[in-house]
């Protein structure tokens, strides 16, 4: 305490700084965060709307501000520094300071609003909508946090504090500039499982199977509700503003009652609602009018705008239907963004479900599509290269393949059973040595020699079952767990270059093999190495996801593909991060441009 | 008898529906015919009569058991690039049109008119299938194959809605909604295509539609992983069914479909009543508002 004294104390004789740009750890909340009191002088300011009274494992409480980003206000700062000043307080502990608190918080806080944008259909656009109006308001100094109640997704990613949230939260988050996503932000994630049962994943943890049935019987109107308000009304403490997600469409009146992804989280929130449609299928307007006339009359009236997404060609041709729309429907529409190519993380796995390729680049780069495949995302880096990425289904898809990616599976065991009975699996062996194979996570389970499931964890009964062979390596589905961590670290091979990535699946391995990396999580700090590489054979494994983002890694991998008897040439390449920030502030302008913010000013209460 | 299969979306499904309800009424002997009205597409088939169509009309022409022929798609834009189309009106050139260039109207609807005339008094059942969607509130005016062909014939018809995306209800209540008025009671009934799981879970809904509406469900079509030739593009299924198998290939796939049409309970008394409906329509009213 003593040191935390004189660390505050020191603050005080420096003053206001503003964001300390010189610091290692800069930002560790959000891009622009004032930095002068890194210790807070009122802790522990005991206020439950800013952190939180947590007990210790020995039974001892302590205050924890781990989730306060009020200190970290400008003006906040400001306002201590000035006060601090005009009352003559030099020394933390001065009891003024709770008298400067309570002054500050009367001033500065203020419960968050919130907004929520729903879409009449998946992948209307709801996603890229949110992320545009996080950078939007980020840009004007607003402190913003996403979020989605219920996430359908197989696209998860690990946060900092070893939970699991939607890939597009995570990019949203980016875009309001938080350094630290976390689950409230996602507190609901179903992974779908098999063709009916889903994993349901609260605030991070694995909570239970569910099938369709049982969710909405007894998950939704139970916990669920109660998940949802109380992540909403954590973000509103925090946030200035909290914008929702919705999921799929919000019309389904056939569920209507026991949906908690779309207007009953608005009704949680009391959110007003902006209604997303993309124009590129066709039908726009009907899509938009039924959605809208079919929402009931006390959940209608939050619906306050319409935006028209992904309109190609001309605009103006489109905006002709726009009068007789919003006589016959009465809620103005708000934007019409024209179509725009984004380097993006994919949605959701629906986008890729259907397409046989991705890409236009000269070298072919196998993907097997299991029926369970996950993590899609991993992939997304390597549409930036010269690369065609072709999603194989059939051994014959591999002819030609100048590297295969065996990716991320939901059921390891079960995809690799579809890989044997659909003979890719002979296809890769055969490719042995001729081509790059990378495996991720599942796919790397599955390079391995033996696959045991002695509990039927994976597969519903318990068997043992040959792997691909290419790795000496056995993996064993234990427990019903699964490690989520999310890691840096260094390659063992090739420059030595640094890399990030994620952890998450079930079972463990033993391998017998000279590790790819050597990682450091990012929760506790434990140095390990991860995966199994042969660089004569071109075989690679590794459980971490997200490992084609920074470019080491990537250039790596690719550098070993020769095509048409040339060596890749990776020398161009960039961290996906670098063209994410990019696209981002593209994305931010594009709507800026075609939306009209006056109007979600106003739907979030603020008069501009 | 005849019937028109609209869509919610462009790619809501109409042309397999199409296809599905052609192989239906050519299994009960009904004679059917395809047509299209007008269609843009960038691939095109050569007719044994020196013409040229849609895929999808080549397609539906295989499962009534019919040679393709040029009446089954008297309209048809090709984008030749630079935003400019060619006009094909009975399977000839007409003009280029686009870049300020209006397409002859007339002539297009004189097309129409004729090679469906054509068509009926040949066959037992036009089968005819709209193009994107028919709710298009900037397009409405100038309409050919959706509004326009219900206004110049009185034909019924059916609304097929993706479910795949979601938002199926209310693409069909849009729909609806936004149909002009004038045509609006020739819309009988709907289709959910594409659904997975149990059809029962959607039941409170599809009689809601129905109150609201009037139109009736035909059925709900389950998800199959076929593969269809699609209509605007072949990209996605190109180099996967190739050459003289195209056409064996997609009459087993649409005889799957058929089959699990028939077992999931699709209604196809209702669907032959509707295109009977029809031909009584047209001896019964007048709705010729275009000549
Ligand atoms: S919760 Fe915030 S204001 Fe309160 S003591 Fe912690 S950092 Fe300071």
């Amino acid at each position: 305490m003593d040191c935390i004294k004189k660390k505050v104390n020191e603050e005080l004789q420096r003053g206001w700084i503003g964001s300390d740009l010189a610091c290692n750890y800069h930002p560790c909340h959000f891009t622009g965060q004032d930095c002068t009191f890194c210790y807070c002088p009122f802790y522990p300011c005991h206020d439950t709307d800013l952190g939180e009274m947590l007990v210790g494992r020995r039974g001892n409480e302590v205050w924890s501000c781990s989730d306060c980003l009020f200190i970290h206000r400008t003006e906040v700062c400001q306002f201590i520094i000035s006060e601090v000043g005009r009352l003559g307080v030099t020394e933390a502990g001065d009891p003024r300071f709770m008298d400067i608190f309570a002054e500050a918080k009367k001033r500065f806080w203020h419960e968050g609003s919130a907004l929520m944008v729903v879409g009449a259909t998946s992948d209307a656009g709801k996603s890229i909508t949110v992320a545009a109006l996080c950078r939007i308001l980020h840009r004007r100094g607003y402190i913003v946090a996403p979020f989605k109640s219920q996430n359908m997704s197989l696209n998860a990613k690990a946060t900092r504090m070893g939970t699991e949230i939607a890939m597009a939260q995570t990019v949203q988050a980016k875009a309001a500039g938080l350094k630290t996503p976390d689950s409230h932000m996602n507190p609901i994630l179903l992974k779908p499982k098999g063709d009916t049962v889903s994993q349901v994943v609260v605030c991070g943890k694995p909570y239970a199977d569910y099938d369709v049935e049982s969710y909405y019987g007894e998950f939704v109107p139970g916990p669920g509700r109660s998940i949802v308000r109380e992540n909403i009304a954590f973000l509103k403490r925090h946030y200035d503003f909290v914008l929702m997600e919705g999921a799929g469409s919000p019309a389904e009146i056939n569920i209507y009652d026991v949906d908690i992804a779309n207007m009953g989280a608005a009704r949680e929130a009391d959110a007003d609602v902006i209604l997303v449609v993309n124009v590129e299928w066709g039908g726009a307007f009907a899509y938009a009018l039924g959605t809208i006339e079919l929402i009931p009359e006390e959940d209608r009236r939050r619906i306050k705008g319409v935006v028209f997404n992904n309109v190609r060609g001309d605009t103006e041709r489109f905006r002709t239907g726009i009068p007789e729309f919003e006589r016959l429907c009465g809620v103005p529409v708000i934007g019409v963004i024209p179509h725009g190519d984004f380097v993006l993380p994919s949605e959701d796995s629906e986008a890729l479900r259907s397409v046989a390729t991705m890409g236009h680049g000269r070298c072919r780069i196998a993907a097997v599509r299991y029926p369970r495949i996950a993590n899609f995302t991993d992939l997304d880096p390597l549409f930036l290269e010269d690369v065609t990425v072709v999603f194989a289904e059939r051994p014959e898809d591999l002819d030609g393949a100048d590297a295969i990616v065996l990716p991320g599976t939901k059921n390891t065991v079960q995809d690799l059973l579809w890989m044997e009975s659909a003979g890719i699996a002979d296809k890769v062996r055969s490719l042995r040595g001729k081509v790059p194979i990378v495996g991720i996570c599942g796919g790397y389970q599955m390079m391995g020699r033996e696959l045991r499931d002695p509990e039927g964890i994976e597969g519903g009964v318990s068997r043992t079952l040959p792997g691909l062979g290419l790795f000496d390596m056995t993996t064993t589905f234990g427990d019903y767990s699964k490690r989520v961590v999310n890691s840096e670290g260094r390659m063992l091979v090739g420059d030595g270059g640094d890399i990030t990535g994620y952890e998450l699946h079930m079972g463990m391995s033993e391998v017998r093999e000279e590790p790819l990396f050597e990682i450091t999580n990012n929760f506790d700090r434990d140095r390990v190495t991860d995966g199994a590489v042969r660089e004569n054979e071109m075989l690679y494994g590794t459980y971490l996801h997200g490992i084609f983002d920074r470019k080491p890694f990537r250039t790596h991998f690719l550098s070993r593909i020769t095509h048409g008897g040339e060596r890749y040439d990776a020398s161009d390449s960039r961290d996906y991060d670098d063209i994410l920030e990019e696209n981002l502030e593209r994305l931010a302008d594009v709507f800026e441009s075609n939306l009209d913010m006056d109007a979600v000013m106003r739907m979030l209460g603020v008069g501009e | 008898m005849r019937i028109l299969v609209l869509g919610t979306s462009s790619d809501a499904g109409k042309t397999v529906i199409g296809a599905m309800i052609c192989r239906h009424m050519a299994r009960r002997g009904l004679d059917p015919v395809p047509f299209k009205a007008f269609n843009l597409s960038l691939n095109s088939y050569a007719t044994k009569d020196g013409g040229e169509i849609g895929m999808g009309q080549t397609f539906q022409a295989w499962a009534c058991g019919l040679e393709p022929e040029t009446d089954m798609n008297p309209v048809l834009y090709k984008p030749s690039g630079g935003g400019r189309m060619q006009m094909i009106v009975g399977g000839r050139p007409l003009m280029d049109i686009g870049n300020g260039v209006e397409p002859d109207r007339e002539a297009a609807v004189r097309g129409i008119r004729e090679a469906y005339g054509r068509l009926s008094s040949a066959h037992g059942c036009v089968v005819c299938e709209g193009s994107g969607s028919p709710a298009e509130l900037n397009l409405m005016s100038s309409d050919l194959a959706n509004t326009g062909l219900m206004r110049l014939l009185g034909v019924p018809a059916v609304l097929v809605a993706d479910i795949e995306r979601g938002g199926a209800f209310a693409a069909i209540y849009g729909t609806w909604r936004i149909i002009p008025e004038d045509v609006r009671p020739l819309l009988k009934g709907f289709v959910i295509n594409r659904f997975r799981g149990d059809a029962s879970i959607l039941g409170d809904g599809i009689r809601r539609i129905e109150e609201l509406t009037g139109m009736r469900c035909l059925g709900v079509i389950p998800y199959l992983p076929l593969r269809f030739p699609e209509e605007d593009s072949l990209s996605r299924s190109e180099g996967r069914l190739q050459g003289e198998d195209v056409r064996q290939a997609f009459l087993s796939n649409l005889d799957e479909l058929l089959d699990a049409a028939e077992a999931g309970g699709f209604d196809f008394r209702l669907l032959e009543d509707i295109t009977d409906e029809g031909q009584s329509r047209r001896t019964t009213t007048r709705l010729t508002t275009d000549e």
